[in-house]
């Protein structure tokens, strides 16, 4: 029994050393001789049969007991198999050992750290081979022991002297260090003799050392067997690992099994499932906060590591496991104030004992990262609602995992919160604004009654006594205040992407909440617009989703042109799906890799979070069409202004409704408005109204009432000046009076409209104020010649203007662009809230001349002189 | 800056949203100002008991933390009702006056050696080179320089307001300390505003103006602080300083200012719109005038959504709704603004009078004819008057309208502008900018 455990035990270490190979950076092929490489191709051949054995499951324990008995043998024939050859290769091994000495040695001298850990591995894969009796050689006792003393005072010069050493030589000493301190322990009595007289040490006989104590792993498994024994006793039956090994479950044991499942995680052939399972077993058994923190956090990842790979879905009862695991190990982190699991903890290498608190030390650390699991929590909850069919009541049962998932991260953060508050834990502020970035993140977009609830919830799960110090208990159930403190606790604290996305998500959630000008404002004042084409992708989309959502707050206040301002951009752009991630677009002219795909897939938004694509279509087609119409009609047959266009998309949509022959009934939004839009242009307002009204969609806003009434207000208006700028040359005057009745608007309106319209110029008309009519004036219609001549000139002058741009450029007059750069950023200010829509025209000449006037004095004029 | 906690009367007193931005001692003649406004000027008898109370707690309040401690004693008294004040305030008198004895002798030497006449033409603009001078030939000492700043400190404090700008200004000529050097320009800048010697004060703006640019412009916060402290403090010589209006104006339209005041204080707009529209007749140059007033209306409409009254709400009504009638009802409204407003009551008479100039001609802008008995409504005034107005605006403004008597209207005439007068004004400019453009050009290569 025994001796198969050593063989056991021999295969384990082999195995461990082949890890390491896998991480050592350089790849000595000469290092590895052939036989070396056989004997492990004959482990792997051994492992996988013992696996096909434990298939057959622990019932068949006689049989299993038998089958290893022959697996054993085989690796004992290949063991002796391997002896033979060492001996006539014995020579050879050592010439190669003392190679390894001596670059070692090489290595001190020059104090490269990173080819003295990479030497050290290869020499003890080697001494392995030339272990007979478990004796080791003594050059390589001899060489550990100086690698020992010439590390720690290393260590002892790295602590006084203030210069850091370089990145791959700190890397290396530290890998040295640790592997140094495990190693030697079990060569500790000969490095003592050699300690004690070093020249005695090497010309003793091999005879002469004491014959070294077998390795610690192998008095581990010794102490524990007469457990297993036990537990077969009263089971009658024990789990048995791969390799046949019994494997009990005991306090003291859990260690070495978090071990070995850690170093088999991400390998080929290893069953999670079963390494869950084992896990879920050692986790009732954990008896001290310690392992259970150690075990659930294992736990926690290996269920992960079920999802991993691409399009994989973690399985919901792995999903909810996580999520029970995860919150049970902060219940222990808030109850056991003296275990921390954080980052920047030191690796307990000690299989055998559970680190006990020192008592200068008011922890215990436990290397781990909460934050990063809570995000990977989220992150899968995501992808399982991107696979799933948002019309099935599936989805919505998902969904409501959304409310644990909250309250875990809301945990987490007091968790951080409270470790944070101590110093010397060096708790980075970045874990707490991840934390506090995941919390905002499942808040921002829904509505303040949502949120109340959710934040009600999770506060319940949460002792009493505990409150937070970022968002205290008492102002969580206002919802605008919660998101408030979350963002500008973010804005405050971090820098880059967060910063940026805690801005986007307050003003999306401002705009969503109708706070228009609020919103607004932090949107112009974050300057984002220009910067955000440097961030990635999905900070992009967040932009876009903020953009569109401020544009529907405008509209819900009745400000048409801002809406349409703002919304121009996305939904102009015929892309709304893609910009919003709400849907992958069709590629009609390039082809997409999947790589492409699958990328764009992972960045769709579940759709609970989606923006109504349909009803924002409509918004943008009906604000479009209230600025459009009367643009159309005024610009009429003249040639000059006819390429201002506000919505290209609109004016497509238009051209292909007027060209159809026979029209039906609308079915559609966009047959709504399209028809509406024509009885606008007509004049006839009240079916325009009509038509807007009858459309289905506005039953989703948000008092949809108030909407039609305030739309109706509007083509009401726009109906008026649509009508004056069509009929005026029909008309010698017109009484307001009249006009009033037409369009059903109180005279003093009319009359302010009017006086609007020749204010900015746009009517050639003047009011009568005895009779309350309006003249228009004759004459003021432009032959063909004249207006061209107009354009003409237009032409020439902004012709000036490029040339005068360019030659800037080029000369980079630094003064000049600056101040050029300060006017526009004035003018952005100005820009979402220009004047009227008639004054649009007028004030963009105006602009045009002052740029003109600032121009001859400013960058050019410097130019000029120098 | 203190508790100023008394508010004005009406809903649009401005008093407390100014007092954070403005000196304890600055704030002081507004309160002043608001108490006289209690005080019935027939009868003489304050109207309101509690409200004059509240304001001379407030006045109390104000000037506890200054040194003018003859003058708190006596607020204090009539607070509390005592003949005479508590030997407290004797004590602190004494000890201001032992202070500023002690800052006197240590800055007598420096004093005396600034007043010779041969010491100050041996004065450069350099600086360092000065007090390297006077170090070596009078032992100035760098703490004697320093304690120049604190006796001006002091000495503004006790309300010492002349002796106070002088201090400081040697201070500000021998200091090298850029920090120190800066406080002294608003210490100075305070000081002539109390002093109401405006043509100095206007200086200090100008010089506070520049330390804001060049200094602050690392630290946008600062700069939005102190500049909204400026545009508040310039409210004084803006209002007070005929010749201060076009300086002070072109401050406040600077984009950084008016950035500002769009961000930070939008209530600066009334006083703002105030000063533009009064100033269209006094204006030498009429383009920046109707820049400005153009800029004031995309201003007022930016941010009609912070800010509003009825000053705001006539420029509204009159430049953007075109509502005239609405635009008659806040000008009402304004009048009995500008007239409870510290800075404006001068300026009431003024404005009402522009504002109906402005009204009248945007309506003959739009208007064809108009009846002249409806316009003597309009106007308030009888119909000769009327008539008599309409002629002086007329001739005034160079308007092309001509007064129809039979018919009692006025016929606007309105010329479309021609075509070619267009074409021939944009292409105005164009062979100058090219040749601008080709010597550019030219130079280069």
């Amino acid at each position: 029994m025994s001796r198969f455990f050593r063989g056991g035990d021999d295969s384990s270490s082999e195995s461990s050393s082949e890890e390491e190979e896998l991480y050592s950076t350089s790849e000595e092929e000469e290092a590895r001789d052939a036989e070396q490489e056989e004997s492990s191709e004959e482990e792997e051949e051994e492992s996988s049969s013992s696996s096909s054995d434990d298939e057959a499951g622990p019932a068949k324990k006689g049989l299993s007991r038998f089958l290893l008995d022959q697996a054993s043998s085989e690796s004992e024939e290949s063991d002796e198999e391997g002896t033979t050859k060492v001996k006539s290769a014995k020579d050879k091994r050592h010439d190669e050992l003392e190679a390894t000495i001596s670059l070692i040695q090489n290595g001190q001298k020059i104090n490269d750290w990173g080819s003295i850990a990479n030497e050290f591995d290869k020499l003890n894969r080697q001494v392995v081979k030339l272990q007979d009796g478990g004796k080791a050689p003594k050059s390589y006792i001899k060489c550990i022991a100086e690698l020992e003393d010439f590390m720690n005072e290393t260590l002892a010069k790295q602590k006084v002297t203030p210069k850091k050493m370089n990145a791959t030589n700190a890397r290396g000493l530290n890998a040295v260090k640790q592997r140094v301190k495990k190693n030697n322990k079990d060569y500790q009595s000969q490095i003592d003799a050699f300690r004690k007289d070093s020249d005695a040490f090497m010309e003793s006989e091999d005879e002469v050392v004491p014959p070294p104590k077998p390795s610690t792993k192998l008095r581990v498994q010794e102490t524990y067997v007469p457990e297993a024994a036990d537990e077969d006793e009263e089971k009658g039956f024990a789990r048995v690992d791969k390799r046949g090994k019994a494997m009990p479950f005991s306090p003291e044991s859990i260690l070495k099994h978090l071990r070995s499942i850690i170093e088999s995680r991400g390998r080929k052939n290893t069953d999670r499932v079963e390494q869950i399972k084992i896990m879920e077993e050692l986790s009732k058994v954990a008896n001290t906060p310690y392992l259970r923190i150690r075990v659930l956090q294992a736990l926690v990842s290996a269920r992960f590591d079920l999802g991993a790979g691409a399009g994989n879905v973690m399985p919901l009862e792995h999903w909810k496991a996580a999520e029970k695991e995860l919150s049970a190990l902060l219940k222990i982190l808030e109850t056991e104030k003296d275990h921390v699991v954080i980052e920047n903890a030191e690796e307990w290498d000690d299989d055998e004992k559970q680190p006990t608190l020192a008592p200068e030390e008011k922890y215990i650390r436990i290397p781990g990262s909460v934050v990063s699991y809570i995000e990977r929590l989220d992150d899968e909850l995501t992808r399982s609602l991107q696979a799933i069919d948002p019309h099935t009541s599936e989805y919505i049962e998902r969904l409501t995992d959304e409310g644990s998932l909250y309250n875990i991260i809301l945990q987490g953060l007091l968790y951080y919160e409270t470790i944070r508050k101590d110093a010397s834990l060096e708790v980075p502020q970045e874990s707490l604004n991840r934390i506090t970035q995941r919390r905002l993140d499942h808040v921002y977009f829904k509505p303040a009654q949502v949120i109340k609830i959710l934040e009600e919830n999770a506060w319940k799960q949460i002792s009493a006594g505990v409150d937070s110090a970022i968002t205290p208990r008492n102002k969580s159930d206002d919802a605008s205040q919660l998101v408030n403190i979350l963002c500008n606790y973010l804005f405050e604290h971090s820098e880059g992407i967060i910063r940026a996305r805690a801005m986007l998500c307050q003003v999306y959630f401002l705009a969503l909440h109708d706070e228009y000008y609020n919103a607004r404002d932090m949107m112009l004042t974050s300057h984002l617009q220009e910067s955000i084409s440097n961030f990635d992708i999905a900070t992009q989309i967040l932009y876009n989703r903020t953009l569109v959502q401020v544009g529907l707050c405008a509209f819900r206040k009745g400000l048409v042109y801002d809406a349409q301002n703002t919304l121009q951009e996305i939904c102009g752009s015929g892309r709304q799906k893609e910009l919003l991630a709400q849907g992958v677009m069709i590629q009609r002219f390039n082809q997409v890799s999947p790589e492409q795909e699958r990328l764009e897939k992972q960045r769709q938004l579940p759709f609970h979070m989606h923006i109504n694509l349909e009803l924002l279509e409509c918004v943008y087609l009906t604000c479009s069409m209230l600025l459009e119409i009367p643009l159309l009609a005024q610009t009429g047959s003249s040639p000059d202004i006819k390429k201002r266009v506000i919505s290209k998309t609109y004016r497509r949509m238009l051209e292909y409704h007027e060209r159809q022959i026979f029209t039906g009934p609308p079915e559609n939004t966009r047959d709504h408005v399209m028809q509406a839009s024509k009885a606008l242009a007509a004049g006839e307002w009240k079916k325009a109204t009509h038509f807007i009204h009858s459309i289905k969609i506005w039953e989703l806003m948000p008092s949809a009432d108030e909407i039609k009434t305030m739309l109706a207000k509007q083509i009401q208006e726009e109906g008026l000046r649509t009508y004056l700028f069509t009929y005026a040359p029909f008309y010698d005057t017109l009484a307001i009076s009249t006009l009033s009745a037409m369009f059903e608007l109180d005279s003093r309106k009319v009359a302010a409209v009017v006086s609007k319209m020749i204010s900015h110029e746009e009517l050639a008309a003047a009011l009568d104020q005895v009779t309350e009519t309006v003249i228009f004036r004759k004459g003021v219609e432009l032959s063909r010649l004249q207006s061209l001549a107009l354009a003409l000139s237009d032409k020439a002058s902004s012709l000036i203007e490029t040339n005068e741009r360019t030659l800037e450029q080029r000369t980079q007059g630094s003064a000049n662009a600056f101040s050029r750069k300060d006017g526009q950023r004035g003018g952005q200010r100005g820009g979402g809230q220009r004047g009227g829509r008639g004054g649009a025209r007028t004030g963009g000449n105006a602009q045009r001349q002052a740029g003109g006037t600032q121009f001859t004095g400013g960058a050019l004029g410097a130019a000029v002189r120098g | 800056m203190g508790s100023t906690t008394a508010s004005g009367g009406s809903e649009y007193d401005l008093l407390n949203k100014l007092a954070p931005h403005l000196d304890r001692h600055m704030i002081f003649p507004l309160l002043e100002f608001s108490a006289s406004q209690l005080i019935d000027e027939e009868s003489g008898t304050i109207k309101d008991e509690e409200k004059a109370r509240q304001i001379t707690q407030a006045k109390f309040a104000l000037t506890k933390r200054t040194n003018m401690t003859d003058y708190v004693a006596n607020l204090y008294c009539e607070l509390e009702g005592l003949d005479e004040a508590p030997a407290e305030y004797t004590e602190r008198k004494k000890q201001v006056f032992s202070q500023l004895e002690k800052y006197e002798q240590q800055t007598a030497k420096i004093t005396e050696l600034l007043e010779r006449d041969d010491v100050v033409n041996a004065l450069r603009s350099d600086k360092v080179a000065n007090l390297e001078f006077l170090k070596r030939e009078h032992d100035v000492t760098i703490d004697m320089v320093n304690a120049l700043f604190d006796l001006g400190n002091l000495q503004y404090s006790c309300g010492n307001y002349g002796d106070a700008t002088e201090t400081l200004y040697r201070f500000r000529v021998l200091s090298t300390d850029n920090d120190k050097v800066a406080y002294a320009t608003w210490g100075r800048l305070a000081c002539e505003i109390l002093t109401m010697n405006w043509e100095v004060a206007l200086e200090e703006v100008q010089k506070v103006r520049e330390v804001i640019d060049s200094k602050l412009s690392q630290n946008p916060l600062a700069q939005l602080q102190h500049r909204t402290s400026l545009i508040h403090w310039a409210l004084f010589p803006l209002f007070n300083y005929d010749k201060a209006r076009e300086p002070i104006l072109d401050l406040f339209f600077n984009a950084g200012y008016i950035n500002t005041i769009q961000a930070n204080c939008p209530w600066i707009l009334r006083y703002l719109a105030v000063a533009v529209i009064t100033n269209r007749t006094k204006a030498k140059n009429m383009g920046v005038q109707q820049k400005q007033m153009k800029d004031i209306v995309r201003i007022v409409k930016q941010e009609a959504y912070e800010y509003q009254d009825p000053i705001t709400r006539f420029v509204h009504a009159l430049c953007i709704d075109f509502d005239f009638e609405e635009a008659q009802q806040q000008l009402v409204l304004a009048e009995e603004v500008l007239r409870g407003d510290f800075f404006l009551l001068a300026h009431a008479d003024d404005f009402v009078d522009s504002a109906r100039h402005l009204i009248f001609e945007s309506y003959c802008k739009i208007h064809a004819r108009i009846s002249l008995t409806d316009l003597s409504a309009r106007l308030g005034l009888n119909a000769e008057a009327a008539e008599k107005w309409i002629v002086n605006l007329i001739r005034d403004t160079r308007l092309d309208a001509k007064i129809d008597y039979k018919e009692g209207t006025v016929v606007m005439n309105h010329p479309p502008t021609s075509v070619y007068q267009q074409v021939i004004e944009k292409t105005k400019g164009g062979f100058f900018r090219t040749q601008v453009l080709t010597s550019a050009v030219g130079g280069r290569s």
